[in-house]
C-alpha cells in the first residue's frame, strides 16, 4: 500500500519536469516582455537593461530553466517579478481560500447531485427523469461568471442575504460555492444516474426485491452502496478541477484563490509565479488523485486486496 | 450506507468548522467593520472606526521604488510623506520641507521640519532624504530623479540637491509617491520589508495578497491634523458590478471607478454620493510614424478628420468626459486646446486622403489592448475609417504584449492612454522626444525636441508659455496621434465620508478621510 | 466470401443503428435536444443569407443605443446600437463553429494518439500517456490563456486554444477502448490475414470504440462553447465586433442592471444550446449502452 503511494508520488517528478518546461517555454514565447510591464513606461534603455540583468532575463532560456529547477530542488520556487514576494509564500497564502472554495463547492455539488442522480435513475425515461436531468444540467449549461453575477444581483443586492464578494466566513463562502458547485453537479448527477442504472439491473437487486426487502432499502442499501465507486471517482475528479478551475467565480466574487493568481500572473508575464503556482497545483491534483484511489480501497475490499498484493 | 452518510456528515461538519474559523478570524481582525460600524469610543465626535476602500485592481507591490500603480500609490500616500506635497489645485506646498530656495541654477536647498519622525519613533533627518534619493537613483523609478545628480547633507535638517540642469518641474517630481521619504534606520536595523516604515498619518499593518491591505492610525503623528479613522482598509473588488453592489450593501465605504452605466443606481441611493470631476486621463489613437504609409503626414491628418470624437466618447464612457484636440492632458500647466485641429469632417478627410495619394483607400491594422474602453473605441474608429475607404482590422492583445509590440515598433495604428496630472514634461518628453522609451509613435523631430527642452528649463514664464503653445500646435498639426477624449474622474462613496482629497489622475489621498456618524 | 461478409456486416450495423435510434427517441430530453440543435444549425446557415455582416451585424448606430426590446428590435439594441436579435442569430455561427471546430481538431489528434498508444502499448504508450497527463494536470483555462497570448486573439486561435482539453479526453477514451478491443479474436484474425496495422486500426478498431466517442463529442461541444465564453470574460475571447455569444454576454454584463436583456439573451442562447447538447449526449449514452439491451 505504502509502496504504491510512493510509486505514484515518484511518477509525479517527470510530469512536473515536463509541465514546468512547457510553461517556461510558453511564457517565454508569449508576446510581451515582463520588463515592459514592470518598468515605468518612460524607463530608459539602461534601466531596462538593469532590470533585465537583475531578474536574470539575459540568460538563455534553457539556463534560466535549469537554474529554476535547481532552486526547486531546494524547495525554492523563485521570487515573483512583480511583487518580489516568495512564490511559495504567496501560493501558500492563497491556498486556504482555494481549498475552502473547492471543498465547499464539491460539497454543494454532491448535495444536489446524489439525490437527483438516484431520483432520475429510479424514474428512467419518464418526465421526472428528463426534468431532473435538465435541473442538474442547469449549472453546467451556464457560463460560470454569468451565474455568479445573477446570484449576486438576486441574493446580495435584491435580498441582502449575502455579501457581494470578498473573503471571509460562511456568509462570504455560500454564493461562490453554489456558483462553482452547480457547475460540477451535472457530471456527478450523470455518473450517479448511470451507476445506479447499472446496479438496478443486477441480479442481486431483483433477488433482494424478491426476498421482500423494502424498495427504499433495496435502492439505498444495496444499490447506492455498490454504485459508489464511480461516484467517488467523479467527485474526486471534480475536486481536482475545483482546485484550479474556479478562476471565474474567484474574479466575480473577489475570492483570493489560486486560479485568479495564475491568470493575473500570466497577464503580467510573471514567469516564476506562473510556473511555481502551476507546479504546486499539479502536485495538489496528484495528491487528490492518490487520495481518491485510497478511498476506493476503503469502499471496495477487492481493490484493497489488490493494493495489498502489490505492496 | 451508514458509513457513507457519516462520511458526508463529517465532511459537512469539517467544512462549517473551517468556514467558521475563517469567519471568526476575519471578524476579529477587521474590528467593528462587520457590525455596521460602531463608533469608536473616546474619539472626538462620532466616526466609524475603520474606513474601507474598494479598489478596482489588485494591490501588487508596496515597495515604493518598485511600483508605479495608482492602487499601490493610494495606500503609500497614507503611510509615507514627501519633501513637498502636491495639492489638488496643482501647486506644491511644504510637507516634510518647510522652505526651499535655489542657491544657483543647479543647486536647490531644502530646510526640513525638525519634529518629524517615522512610525517607528526614529526622527526623520536629512540623512533619510539622502538615503531615499540615493536608493531611488538606483531603482526602477530612477527616471523620476533623472535630473538630480546628488544629494548633500548640510546639517541634520538641511539638504542640498545638485541638479544636472535647471528644471521647472523638480518639485512635482519630488512630490511623487516613489520618492517619498523612507527610514534609513529601518533599512539598517535589518528588519523585514523596511520600506513599510514612513512618516505618514498611518502606518502599515497587514497585507494579505489578493484580500486586503490595512493601515492603522499613528497615535503620535508628528504634524498637525492627524488621521481620524482608526484604520483604513483597501480591498480589491475586481468585478465592477460587484464593487458597486458592495458599496450599496455597505461592505465598503468607497467605490473606486464605478462603472458609468451603473451610476444611476448609485445616484438614486440616498446613502451614497457620486462625485464627478474633470479627469486627467487622456485616451488617444495613434500612428507608428516610422512605418509606411503612416509616415505620410497628410494621410495621418485625413484619418484624424475621419474620427468622430463625440461618438467615441459616447461609446467609451457614455459621454462622461471631454473631447480633446490637443495632445496635453487637461489640467496641466500650459494646457491649450484652441487650435483649429482636425474636427470630424468626412469631406475634408476624403480630400486629405486624396491629397495624400490614397484616394482609393487602403487597409491596415489597429492594435488594441483587450480591455474596456479600447474595444469600444476601436469599433467606432473602425466604422469611422470605413467611411473614407480605410479598412481596419482590429488586433486585440493583452496589455503586456501591446507595450512590447509598440516599443519595438511592430504596430501600425494603436490605441493607448496617458495619465499625468502634475508634470508637463512627463507628457512632452516621454511621448514625443526622440528615442524616449514610451514614444510609441516613434516620432522624432529636432524642432519638437528643442521646444520640449525649452518648456522644461526656461525660467521666463512668458517664453516658456509661448514654447508650450507652439509645441502643442505643432504636434497637433504633425499628427503623430489623434487625441480622443479625457475621461472624467468618477468615484462613489458613503454620503457621510468627509475629508476626501481627490486627484484627477487617481492618486487620491485618503489619510484625512473618515465616515462621520 | 469477402463480399458476403461485408454485406452481412452492413445489415448488422444498420440494425444496430436503428435500434439505437429507436431507443434514443424514447428519451424525451434527447429528442428535445436534437430538435433544438437542428433548428440552431438551420438558423446558423440561414443567418448568413438573412443579414449582411457589415451593415446589419457590426455596423454601429449610436442614436439607437441601448433600446429596450420593441417591435423594431425584438431583443433590443446594445450599447453601440446594434440589433441584438440579428446578432444572436448570427452568433450561432461563431459559437457552433468554435464548438464543433475545436472538438473536431481535438477528436482527430486525440483519437489518433490514443489509438496508437493503446495499440502499440509499451514505450509508445508510456510517452504519449505521460504527455497527456501533463496537459491534463495543467488547468485547461491556463492552456487556453497561454495559447491565446501566444498566437493573439482570433477565432481560429481560440479553436486551437480550446482543442487541447478535447484532445486529452479523446486520447484517454480511444486508448482505453483500443486496449480492450486489441486482443479480441477478430482483430487477431485480421492480423493473421496480413492486413497492415493502420488498416486494422482504421477498419476494425476505431469503429468499435465509436459509441463512447460520439457521446463525448456532443458533451465536449457544449463544454467548449462555455469555455469560449469564459475566455471572453477574461478578455481573450473572440475579438469584437464579432457577435460571438460569449463576447456579447461578457460585454453585456456591464449592463446587468440597466439593460438586463443584453446579457440575458446571449446567456439564454448559450444555456439552451449547451443544455440541448448535454441532453442529447446523455440520451446517446443511454441509447448506445449495450447493457441497456433488454
Amino acid at each position: 500500500m505504502i509502496r504504491y503511494i510512493i510509486k505514484r508520488l515518484l511518477l509525479m517528478i517527470p510530469a512536473i519536469l515536463a509541465t514546468s518546461l512547457i510553461i517556461f517555454v510558453a511564457m517565454n514565447m508569449t508576446g510581451g516582455d515582463p520588463v515592459d510591464s514592470l518598468a515605468p513606461e518612460n524607463a530608459t534603455e539602461e534601466q531596462i537593461e538593469e532590470i533585465r540583468e537583475e531578474l536574470g532575463l539575459n540568460d538563455p532560456l534553457l539556463v534560466r530553466y535549469i537554474k529554476y529547477m535547481g532552486g526547486m530542488l531546494h524547495g525554492d520556487l523563485g521570487v515573483s517579478y512583480v511583487t518580489k514576494k516568495d512564490v511559495f509564500a504567496t501560493f501558500a497564502e492563497r491556498l486556504p481560500a482555494t481549498l475552502k472554495l473547492a471543498c465547499s463547492s464539491v460539497f454543494v455539488a454532491t448535495l444536489v447531485a446524489l439525490p437527483l442522480g438516484i431520483y432520475t435513475a429510479i424514474h428512467q425515461n419518464t418526465w421526472k427523469d428528463t426534468g431532473g436531468m435538465i435541473f442538474a444540467l442547469f449549472g453546467v449549461s451556464m457560463p460560470n461568471f454569468w451565474l455568479g453575477l445573477m446570484l449576486i444581483l438576486f441574493f446580495s443586492l435584491g435580498l441582502g442575504w449575502f455579501p457581494s464578494g470578498g473573503y471571509g466566513g460562511l456568509r462570504n463562502l455560500i454564493l461562490p460555492a453554489v456558483t462553482v458547485g452547480l457547475g460540477f453537479a451535472a457530471l456527478i448527477t450523470r455518473t450517479t444516474r448511470s451507476a445506479m442504472l447499472d446496479v438496478v439491473r443486477q441480479d442481486y437487486m431483483t433477488t433482494a426485491r424478491a426476498k421482500g426487502v423494502p424498495e427504499k432499502k433495496v435502492i439505498f442499501g444495496h444499490g447506492l452502496k455498490n454504485a459508489l465507486i464511480p461516484i467517488i471517482t467523479v467527485i474526486g475528479m471534480q475536486l481536482s478541477n475545483a482546485l484550479t478551475g474556479s478562476v471565474l467565480a474567484e474574479t466575480v466574487f473577489s475570492w483570493p484563490g489560486v486560479g485568479r493568481l495564475i491568470v493575473d500572473s500570466i497577464s503580467k508575464r510573471d514567469t516564476p509565479m506562473v510556473t511555481g503556482s502551476i507546479i504546486m497545483c499539479c502536485i495538489l491534483v496528484c495528491i487528490v488523485n492518490v487520495a481518491v484511489d485510497l478511498i476506493y480501497a476503503f469502499f471496495d475490499p477487492r481493490i484493497k486486496a489488490q493494493y495489498a498484493k502489490k505492496g | 450506507m451508514k458509513r457513507f452518510f457519516s462520511a458526508m456528515l463529517s465532511a459537512a461538519l469539517l467544512l462549517s468548522l473551517l468556514a467558521g474559523c475563517g469567519g471568526g478570524k476575519d471578524n476579529a481582525s477587521s474590528g467593528g467593520s462587520t457590525d455596521g460600524g460602531s463608533s469608536a469610543d473616546g474619539g472626538s465626535g462620532g466616526y466609524k472606526s475603520d474606513l474601507i476602500i474598494g479598489t478596482a485592481a489588485d494591490i501588487n507591490n508596496l515597495n515604493l521604488q518598485e511600483q508605479q500603480d495608482a492602487v499601490n500609490n493610494i495606500i503609500l500616500k497614507t503611510t509615507h510623506e514627501n519633501l513637498v506635497r502636491f495639492t489638488n489645485e496643482g501647486t506644491c506646498v511644504p510637507c516634510l520641507a518647510t522652505e526651499w530656495e535655489y542657491l544657483d541654477d543647479t543647486h536647490i536647498q531644502f530646510k526640513l521640519v525638525e519634529n518629524a519622525h517615522f512610525s517607528t519613533g526614529e526622527p526623520l533627518t536629512a540623512e533619510d532624504i539622502k538615503f531615499t534619493y540615493d536608493m531611488a537613483k538606483d531603482s526602477y523609478v530612477s527616471s523620476v530623479l533623472s535630473n538630480v545628480l546628488s544629494t548633500e547633507v548640510v546639517d541634520d535638517y538641511t539638504v542640498v540637491l545638485e541638479l544636472e540642469k535647471y528644471d521647472n518641474e523638480l518639485l512635482p517630481s519630488l512630490a511623487s509617491v516613489p520618492v517619498a521619504i523612507q527610514s534609513k534606520a529601518a533599512y539598517e536595523s535589518g528588519m523585514e520589508e523596511p520600506w513599510h516604515v514612513g512618516s505618514g498619518r498611518y502606518k502599515f499593518d497587514d497585507w494579505v495578497e489578493g484580500q486586503f491591505c490595512r493601515v492603522v492610525k499613528v497615535d503620535d503623528y508628528w504634524g498637525e491634523d492627524p488621521g481620524v479613522a482608526d484604520s483604513i482598509e483597501f480591498r480589491p473588488y475586481l468585478e465592477a458590478s460587484s464593487r458597486v453592489i458592495a458599496l450599496q450593501n455597505g461592505e465598503i465605504d468607497v467605490c473606486i471607478d464605478p462603472p458609468i452605466n451603473e451610476l444611476q443606481y448609485l445616484e438614486e441611493d440616498e446613502n451614497i454620493t457620486v462625485e464627478e470631476k474633470t479627469g486627467s486621463r487622456l485616451f488617444y489613437f495613434a500612428f507608428n510614424v516610422e512605418k509606411a504609409p503612416w509616415d505620410n503626414q497628410t494621410l495621418r491628418q485625413a484619418v484624424a478628420c475621419a474620427i468622430d470624437r463625440d461618438a467615441v466618447l459616447q461609446a467609451a464612457v457614455y459621454g462622461k468626459g471631454t473631447p480633446q484636440t490637443t495632445i496635453l492632458n487637461r489640467g496641466l500647466w500650459g494646457f491649450y486646446d484652441d487650435m483649429e485641429g482636425f474636427d470630424y469632417d468626412v469631406e475634408r478627410a476624403k480630400k486629405l486622403l486624396a491629397d495624400a495619394g490614397y484616394a482609393n483607400g487602403l487597409s491596415t491594422t489597429l492594435l488594441i489592448a483587450n480591455s474596456a474602453p479600447y474595444t469600444n473605441i476601436a469599433q467606432v474608429v473602425q466604422a469611422n475609417l470605413k467611411e473614407i475607404g480605410i479598412d481596419v482590422e482590429i488586433q486585440t492583445v493583452e496589455d503586456a504584449t501591446l507595450k512590447t509590440m509598440c516599443k519595438n515598433g511592430e504596430q501600425e495604428l494603436y490605441l493607448w492612454r496617458w495619465n499625468e496630472d502634475s508634470k508637463v514634461d512627463f507628457v512632452y518628453r516621454d511621448l514625443y522626444y526622440t528615442g524616449s522609451g514610451s514614444n510609441y509613435h516613434h516620432y522624432s523631430d529636432p524642432h519638437v525636441d528643442e521646444l520640449v527642452d525649452i518648456v522644461n528649463t526656461e525660467k521666463d514664464e512668458e517664453k516658456r508659455m509661448q514654447a508650450g503653445v507652439e509645441l502643442q500646435e505643432y504636434l497637433v498639426d504633425a499628427c503623430p496621434q489623434v487625441p480622443l477624449y479625457i475621461a472624467n474622474l468618477v468615484i462613489a462613496y458613503n454620503k457621510n465620508l468627509t475629508g476626501t482629497m481627490l486627484f484627477p489622475g487617481g492618486n487620491h489621498d485618503w489619510s484625512h478621510a473618515y465616515i462621520a456618524q | 466470401m469477402a463480399v458476403k461478409n461485408k454485406s452481412e456486416e452492413t445489415i448488422q450495423s444498420r440494425s444496430l443503428a436503428q435500434e439505437t435510434w429507436r431507443r434514443l427517441l424514447k428519451n424525451k430530453g434527447a429528442v428535445f435536444g436534437m430538435c433544438f440543435l437542428v433548428l440552431l444549425v438551420i438558423v446558423a446557415l440561414l443567418s448568413g443569407f438573412l443579414y449582411d455582416y457589415d451593415t446589419q451585424i457590426i455596423q454601429m448606430n449610436m442614436s439607437e443605443a441601448l433600446q429596450p426590446p420593441s417591435a423594431a428590435h425584438w431583443f433590443g439594441t446594445d450599447s453601440l446600437g446594434r440589433d441584438i436579435f440579428a446578432r444572436v442569430l448570427y452568433g450561432a455561427r461563431y459559437s457552433l463553429l468554435i464548438g464543433v471546430g475545436s472538438v473536431t481538431i481535438g477528436l482527430i489528434v486525440g483519437v489518433t494518439l490514443g489509438a496508437i498508444a493503446g495499440f502499440y502499448g509499451g514505450v509508445v504508450d508510456q510517452v504519449i500517456m505521460r504527455c497527456v497527463d501533463v496537459f491534463y494536470s495543467i488547468p485547461n483555462i491556463m492552456i487556453a490563456v497561454v495559447v491565446v497570448s501566444l498566437l493573439g486573439t482570433s477565432t481560429i486561435n481560440l479553436l486551437i486554444a480550446l482543442c487541447f482539453t478535447c484532445a486529452t479526453s479523446f486520447c484517454r477514451i480511444a486508448r482505453a477502448a483500443v486496449m480492450t478491443i486489441r486482443d479480441q479474436e477478430y482483430v487477431e484474425s485480421a492480423y493473421a490475414m496480413g492486413l497492415p496495422t493502420w488498416k486494422i486500426i482504421l477498419k476494425h478498431i476505431i469503429p468499435n470504440c465509436l459509441s463512447p466517442i460520439i457521446v463525448q463529442v456532443t458533451l465536449l461541444i457544449g463544454t467548449t462553447i462555455i469555455a469560449a465564453s469564459s475566455l471572453s470574460f477574461l478578455g481573450i475571447g473572440v475579438p469584437s465586433p464579432a457577435p460571438e455569444w460569449g463576447a456579447m454576454l461578457s460585454d453585456g454584463r456591464q449592463h446587468m442592471r440597466d439593460a438586463a436583456y443584453l446579457c440575458v439573451i446571449p446567456g439564454l442562447a448559450i444555456m439552451m444550446t449547451v443544455l440541448a447538447l448535454n441532453l442529447l449526449g446523455d440520451g446517446l449514452r443511454d441509447a448506445l449502452d449495450p447493457k441497456m439491451k433488454k
